[in-house]
Formats: structure tokens, C-alpha cells, sequence
């Protein structure tokens, strides 16, 4: 597999904002990320969308 | 007098069913666990004090039951619904669907106008659950034990028997899925009641 490229794209963007979710990032990561994030706003929409899924989810959990 | 908690019960049913799935990994097994919790449940029902609420006391016996059917299940040696081939993450094409040849998002994400009030609306959770129906089975319990249950990742891929990195592929496309469905589903609306 080719290692991931330093100027993530959101393929990828995506893949590690979804990881985010199940386990710790690293720091290249993290930085990464960060730097993707600063520049694309589908991402941020993507981060905000998975953040609302996971309160839906709780709340589902929880029996509302 | 009818108890109206008897029809409130009954409201439970899905979740009580997405729950008997995700740990039994087999419908029809889940559907007798619910089937025998909720008849449980209504001859109890005089014993219920309102402590905890009605789906957290419904879970809890539903839990004994599932337990109980495992038992069963493993004596009887009964093969489980396995892989819908969501797990294997070297390949990847899925992802070319979601993202062209230059890694961008083919149906970018969309910003969500006031979502929290969706919380609120009964029609937005039958549309979530509308979308966790269309998960595939497998990416369906582990994103339930996952999101809904909040298990950790570790309980999940042993209880499945996949690696940490199926379990992570089955919920970065699980996730992408339910983004797609409750945007086409429930946000792309634009009126629920306003």
C-alpha cells in the first residue's frame, strides 16, 4: 500500500475523521488533519455530520 | 382500564430488535429473544417502579434473554450471519464511489441546517432507523454496539472476529453511508415542521 500522502486529500480526510471516532490519532496525523481541515470546508461539513451521528446514537442509546 | 405503558412497550420494539441483533448475529434468534423479553415484560410490568426508564428496564431483561439464547445457540451449534464483505479494507473500491481518481468527494458533505432539532421530531427517527436498516448486517451491529452500545472497539472486533482494522473500515463506510442516507433522507427536505 503507498503511504499517505502529506498533503492528505479528503479521501483520506475522511478515513481518519472517522478513526478519530474509534481510537486515538498520532501526530502526524492529528497535524495532518488539521491542516486539511483548515483548508476544505466538505470536510468540516463531514467532521459536523459525524459529530451529530454520534449524538443520534447516544441519544437512540439512551431511549431518548 | 388498559396500562398505556403496554402500548408505550411495543414502541420499543425496534431498538429492542437492533439490540438482539447486534449481539445474537442472527434475526431469527433475535426476533425469539425480543418475542420472550417483551412477554416477560408485560407480565412484569406491575413490578416496573419507573427507577430507570422503560427502554433501559426493557434492555435489561431483553439482556438475560440474549444471554440465554446464546446458550442455546452455541449448543446447537447454529451458524451466524458472517461477513457482508464490508471488512475487507485492502481493496477499497467502495471508496471509489464516494471519491473521484484525485481522492476529492464525488457528493460533497453538506452542511446540515439545524440538526438538533431533528433530535426533537419523532419523523427524523424513523428515518434514522430507516437508515440503520439499510446497513448491511454486519456493518449494522457493529456500528450499533460501536455508536448506540458505546463499546469499544476491542469487545466488538472479538466479538465479531475480525481485526481492528475491519472494525474500522466497517464503521468509516458505515458512517459514510448514514451520512448519505439521513442527507438524502431527512436533511435534503429542507421543511420538517420548521
Amino acid at each position: 500500500m503507498a503511504a499517505e500522502p502529506e498533503d492528505l486529500h479528503c479521501r483520506a480526510a475522511s478515513r481518519l475523521l472517522s478513526q478519530a471516532c474509534d481510537r486515538p490519532l498520532t501526530e502526524p496525523e492529528v497535524a495532518a488533519l488539521r491542516y486539511h481541515l483548515g483548508e476544505c470546508f466538505m470536510c468540516r461539513n463531514f467532521e459536523a455530520n459525524l459529530e451529530f451521528l454520534h449524538q443520534a446514537s447516544e441519544r437512540l442509546g439512551s431511549g431518548k | 382500564m388498559t396500562d398505556p405503558r403496554y402500548a408505550e412497550i411495543e414502541t420499543h420494539r425496534p431498538y429492542l430488535m437492533r439490540y438482539a441483533v447486534s449481539q445474537l448475529r442472527d434475526s431469527q434468534l433475535a426476533e425469539e429473544a425480543v418475542q420472550e423479553a417483551l412477554v416477560s415484560a408485560l407480565e412484569g410490568l406491575a413490578s416496573f417502579g419507573g427507577r430507570s426508564t422503560l427502554r433501559t428496564w426493557l434492555t435489561s431483561i431483553l439482556r438475560f434473554k440474549v444471554i440465554d439464547l446464546q446458550r442455546r445457540a452455541v449448543s446447537e451449534r447454529r451458524t451466524i450471519e458472517r461477513d457482508d464483505g464490508w471488512a475487507d479494507g485492502e481493496g477499497e473500491a467502495w471508496l471509489d464511489d464516494l471519491f473521484d481518481e484525485t481522492g476529492h468527494w464525488r457528493d460533497p458533505p453538506q452542511a446540515w441546517s439545524d440538526p438538533h432539532a431533528a433530535l426533537e421530531q419523532r419523523r427524523f427517527w424513523e428515518a434514522f432507523e430507516r437508515c440503520l436498516d439499510g446497513l448491511p448486517p454486519m456493518a449494522g451491529r457493529v456500528f450499533f454496539r460501536r455508536e448506540i452500545l458505546g463499546e469499544e472497539t476491542p469487545v466488538i472486533c472479538k466479538a465479531e472476529g475480525i481485526t481492528a482494522s475491519n472494525c474500522w473500515v466497517i464503521l468509516h463506510r458505515a458512517r459514510l453511508a448514514l451520512q448519505g442516507c439521513l442527507g438524502r433522507g431527512w436533511f435534503a427536505e429542507g421543511s420538517h415542521g420548521g
